[in-house]
Formats: C-alpha cells, structure tokens, sequence
C-alpha cells in the first residue's frame, strides 16, 4: 500500500462533481442502446404523426401551410421540453434503478451538484432530439424551424426551463412515493402537452379546459411561436407571461423536490433502494 | 486527536416500530468498533443516521468535528462505506466506477488512485470488466476498494464479507486491516460472521430492539455474559425473549 503522497485529495470542487455525473450519464446511454429511442425514434415518430395529421388538416380544411407550420412547429419544440424533464427524471430513475442512490448520498456531492451534472447531460440529449426532429420536419414535410424566427431563442430558454420544473417534480414524486410514481415521468407530459395548446391555439380546447391552460406557461410559449410562424416577429408579452410563469412553476418544482427530500430523509426511504 | 464518530442519543421511530432507541456511538480516531445484533437490532438505521442518508428523530452525530447535517459535505469527504447489499453500476466497467467516484470525492489522479486501490485487494485485473461480468464477491472487493480510494479516516462499513467466500474474505480483511494501519483510519463495521468481528474489531456494542446492550472488548463483552466467544453472546441475545 503506498503510504508515502502527501495527501490524495485536491479540491476539484463543484464543476468536477458535475462533469463527473454528466460523463456517467452519458457513458451509461451509449452502452444502453434502447434507452436512445428516446433521443432517436421519438422524436421522428412524433414528427411523422403529427407531420401527416397536418399535411391533412391542411388539405382538408384548404387552410394551406401555415396549418404544417402550426403542428410542426410544436411536435418540434415541444421536444426541448420533452427532452429536458425525461433527461432529468430518467437520469434520477437510473439511480434507483441501479439501487446507487445510498452510494451517492454518502459522498460530498451535493443534491445542487447532481441536479446540475444530469441537466448538463440532458443538454446534449436536447440538442441531439431537437436536430433529429428538426431534420426530420425538414426533410419529410419541408418545415423549415427557423420559418418561427427569432422567437425561436427565447422560446427555447423558456421550454428548457419549464422541462427542469416538470423533472423537479417527477423526482420530487418518486422520493416521496418510490418508483411506482415513475410512470409520472411521461404521464404529466402527456398531460400537460396537450394543455398548452402545443399544435393549435387553446381556444380549440374544450371551454373549461382553457383557463387551466392558460395557466401553464407552455401555452403562452406556443402561442409566440404562432405568432413567429405568422411574421409578428417576438411576442414579448406572451414570452413575458410564459417566463413569468415558468419562474413560479421552476420555484415550485424547487420547493417541491427540497421538501420531498426532507421527508425521504426523515423516513429513511432510502432502504427501498439498498 | 478529535473523535471519528460522536453519536448522542440517536432516535427513529418508523410508524409503530422503534427502530433506534436512544443509542451512543462513540469511535476514537483510529479505533475499529464492531456493531452487531440480530437481524432488525437496529444496526443498519444507525449506521445511516451516522452517514447522514437518514435524519435521526432525535440526537445529534459529529463525524471527524463535522456535524450532520450542516457539515454533511465536508464529514462525507472524509468518510468511506461500503455496503456487501448494495449493487454495482452494471453498464460501467470497474475503471470507469472509480473513476467517477474519485472525482466525487475530489481525488487528485483518480486513475492512479483506482488503481493503487484495485491492487492493495488484488484485483487489478478487473479494472476493464464491466460490472455485470462481475461475481457478487468481486463487485463486493470493488465496492470496499471505492470506499478506500479517497483515503477517508472514517470508513464504515455494512456487512462488507455477507456474500464473500473464505479465501476473498480473507483477503478483504486483511486489507482492511492494513489499510486501517496505514492510514490510520477508523472503521465501524456491522456484520454477522462472529469470527471476523473478533479478528477484524478491537471494541464491540451489541445492539439488541433498538439499545446497546453491551460495548467493550470482544473478550470482555463474551465474559460479561458467561460465554467462550462472541457467537456465543450473538446466540444468547438473539434468542432471549
């Protein structure tokens, strides 16, 4: 045994306990082939279901390509929000999965520094989904993501955040009740997408429903994205809005996580994965 | 020299169970203390409460001066658990593991480090298998060479031998031995092989329904109740009523 260094340890600090989680993370999709259906096959998919759904309202209704743009635009986009909640929420799953959530509560990383390093893996999982969808819109349907403008960039900041909001609480649910809530990871997106007026404007919403999308901040991010797609330029004020919101629903999720962390702290649920 | 482990008057209570009952942990610097009892003595619970994954009802844990949970991050740098139960990241090969688990702790040179460690047990040639090549006694000897990568002055460990043959438990113990000696760590362990416990633990405390019910030498806690060795003692509180 060597006994003769100094001292082994050197303080890499925060951005080395993240990289490290990051590279993990990423080290484990690649040797995990299906796992990457969900960077590769969904977003075509749901490009191709929504793309000839469009191709036909618009031929049926005579209303002529902005319907495509509509549908398209949102099937797209609504990938960054898809992306970055299941990037965060499945990265937290692996840990209970793989039964490690007790290995890594024992050592200095912080619950800060691990949600950091999966939502920076969950980035290149974004990027990688959005392109593929992207291309896939572009090449099957001729639906080009920039025709949004330059709504497209604060669009996009706003989807990514609502998506950590929505990841936040998943975890928050599946500390609290075990993984029997991890079915929660897909279920509240497919309820909240179609909520937020994702393909077409919520007034299409049955009428009760509608308050409660406008509520949502997706809602108000789709409908600037209409209004990009038709050459208003940046909606400011539904961007406002949505960002408004998303700040609320990110400090709720925040809220939400810390407090379920208490209480599987305090029940020592962490014997459910050990 | 300041204490490993300051434990006062740990409580947990799960619904109408009393899993911990006001139990004391103290291990000096350097000290290797055995936590034994019967399966739901308790022993786990206070072993995660001292680690800080479990918030105690009541009483306080300093780990080396830090105390929990304020200080969780700076007591967990200095401390190394393994557990015999808990499994290894299957789709990551061993280098890869330690690798991550070094940087956690902040390792400088995590790969020399990972390597130094997969050594002192006798594995070095694992560092490439992927964990789900491994057998449970190898993943056992990756999962304490993890525990001891950082160097930590505390390392604790839950039933680390549980699924280990003879000769790889051996091996483990005499590791832990030297590297306790070495370095000089302190270990707490829990575990149910008697024999190990008194080649491996120079103070004992028998936990029996949530209380320690002795704490000394192993010698003395076996002649404290009549008996030739600590399986003797195991067998006598296990099947009290």
């Amino acid at each position: 045994m060597t006994t003769t260094e100094p001292t082994t340890r050197r303080l890499h600090g925060s951005w080395g306990r993240i990289g490290a989680v990051a590279k993990r993370h990423a080290v484990i999709l690649l040797r995990t082939p299906h796992r990457l259906f969900d960077v590769t096959l969904w977003p075509m998919v749901d490009v191709m279901l929504f793309g000839t759904l469009a191709v036909y309202a618009s031929r049926i209704s005579g209303a002529g390509e902005v319907v495509i743009s509509y549908v398209l635009g949102g099937a797209v986009l609504w990938h960054i929000v898809y992306q970055s909640s299941i990037g965060l929420s499945t990265g937290f799953l692996e840990e209970t999965w793989t039964r490690n959530l007790l290995n890594l509560m024992v050592t200095p990383i912080s619950e800060l520094e691990y949600v950091t390093g999966v939502a920076l893996f969950g980035l290149v999982k974004i990027a990688f989904g959005l392109a593929l969808a992207s291309l896939g819109a572009l090449a099957a349907y001729s639906f080009e993501l920039g025709s949004v403008g330059w709504t497209l960039l604060p669009a996009a900041a706003v989807l990514l955040v609502i998506g950590w909001a929505i990841g936040f609480f998943v975890i928050g649910l599946v500390l609290r009740f075990g993984t029997g809530a991890e079915a929660m990871a897909w279920g509240v997106l497919f309820v909240v997408m179609p909520l937020s007026g994702t393909f077409t404007p919520v007034e299409n919403l049955p009428g009760g429903l509608q308050p409660v999308a406008r509520l949502l901040p997706t809602t108000h991010v789709f409908t600037a994205v209409r209004t990009g797609v038709d050459g208003g330029g940046i909606d400011w004020n539904e961007i406002g809005i949505a960002a408004a919101l998303t700040a609320v629903a990110l400090a709720g999720g925040l809220w939400w996580l810390t407090a379920m962390l208490k209480v599987f702290r305090r029940r020592g649920y962490v014997t459910r994965y050990s | 020299m300041e204490p490993a482990l300051a434990a006062r008057g740990l409580v947990k209570q799960y619904s109408r169970v009393r899993a911990v009952d006001g139990i004391d942990v103290d291990v000096a610097a350097g000290e290797r203390v055995a936590l034994l009892g019967p399966n739901g003595a308790g022993k786990t619970t206070t072993l995660l409460m001292l680690l800080g994954a479990i918030t105690p009802d009541e009483g306080t844990v300093q780990v080396l001066g830090h105390r929990l949970p304020g200080a969780r991050q700076a007591a967990m740098a200095e401390v190394g658990f393994a557990a015999g139960y808990l499994p290894l990241a299957e789709r990551l090969r061993v280098g890869e593991f330690l690798d991550f688990y070094a940087k956690l702790y902040g390792v400088a040179r995590p790969k020399q480090q990972a390597e130094e460690g997969l050594e002192r047990f006798g594995i070095g040639y694992l560092r490439s298998a992927l964990g789900s090549e491994l057998s449970s006694g190898q993943k056992t000897l990756v999962s304490i060479v993890k525990a001891t990568l950082h160097r930590p002055r505390l390392l604790v460990l839950d039933e680390p031998t549980a699924s280990l043959d003879p000769d790889v438990a051996d091996r483990v113990r005499s590791g832990l031995l030297t590297y306790a000696a070495s370095e000089g760590a302190a270990i707490l362990v829990t575990s149910h092989n008697m024999a190990e416990v008194e080649q491996l633990a120079q103070r004992v405390m028998f936990v029996r329904a949530g209380r320690v019910v002795a704490d000394d030498t192993p010698a003395k806690v076996a002649a404290l109740y009549g008996r030739e060795n600590l399986e003797g003692v195991f067998l006598h509180l296990a099947r009290e009523p």
